[in-house]
């Protein structure tokens, strides 16, 4: 395999990357949680810091830890 | 295995099984199995205005993949056992 | 680690237990008891549990939509891990 070629990405090497920065979740329901993201696992299962919960585009709550089920995950983006 | 373990220590306890389709079933606990689904005894539906079609069942078999919620007798429960059955199972799987 | 390790995310709810959490559920449904069991699938054994159900009455003539809070408690109950969305610690922020 290309280990030095850094182009070619797969996305565990992406989310790899995105483990203690902060990113967006957004779930089935359009449900999103801004935060920093602590850990994941094999089935999305997402363990997050900070986060914030926003419906409808509006911040709606806060948690200062929380762990999301992976079924109910869309994508996660990373943010700035 | 956790919970299948823990469901068959309630055999004999009254509950009440709430479904995802908001039917609730209050009856006696008779079996469990690894699916987690139900057999329940001595049933009541709890809101028999809505769903009278059930009113003379006696017994039934719930699956478990429609179960939202069980309510159970605390005095049934001790959660210091649970918790260190818990811990038990969540560090021998890895 | 500042509180204690968090290798994967099952571990943020096993340091809640015997603790105070809030579980987000499907069907606008939140949860506030104590953790007393759970497991892979986030099946879960509460005590002392306050439920909020969200439901939204829409008016059949204006359409006008009216949302409303139905509180329930129970002492004791499982909870099926396939409904749930969010499970989160006590108050830490």
């Amino acid at each position: 395999m290309e280990e030095t070629n850094t182009a070619k990405k797969t996305p565990s090497d992406f989310l790899g990357a995105a483990i203690g920065g902060r990113v967006v979740v957004r779930l089935n329901s359009g449900v999103e949680y801004r935060g920093v993201l602590a850990c994941l696992d094999g089935y999305m299962n997402i363990a997050m810091e900070h986060t914030e919960e926003y419906v409808g585009g509006d911040l709606k709550n806060k948690y200062g830890d929380a762990f999301i089920r992976g079924n109910n995950v869309l994508y996660i983006a990373a943010s700035k | 295995m956790l919970f299948y373990s823990f469901f068959k220590t309630l055999v004999g306890q009254p509950v009440v099984v709430e479904l995802k389709n908001d039917l609730s079933i209050a009856g006696v606990l008779v079996s469990v199995d690894q699916f987690l689904n139900i057999k329940l005894d001595d049933i009541r539906v709890t809101d028999e205005k809505r769903f009278p079609h059930m009113m003379s069942v006696k017994n039934c078999f719930i699956r478990g993949s429609v179960v939202r919620y069980v309510q159970l007798p605390s005095a049934a429960v001790d959660t210091a056992l649970l918790q260190d059955a818990t811990r038990r199972e969540n560090s021998a799987e890895k | 680690m500042t509180d204690g390790a968090i290798a994967e995310p099952l571990d943020l709810v096993r340091l809640s237990l015997d603790e105070r959490i809030y579980v987000k559920m499907r069907g606008d449904r939140e949860l506030k008891g104590r953790l007393h069991a759970y497991d892979q699938h986030m099946n879960l054994v509460l005590s002392d549990v306050d439920e909020t159900i969200t439901v939204v009455d829409v008016n059949e003539e204006t359409f006008e939509e009216r949302i409303r809070t139905v509180k329930r408690s129970h002492e004791m109950m499982f909870v099926r891990g396939d409904g749930v969305i969010l499970v989160s610690p006590p108050g830490r922020t």
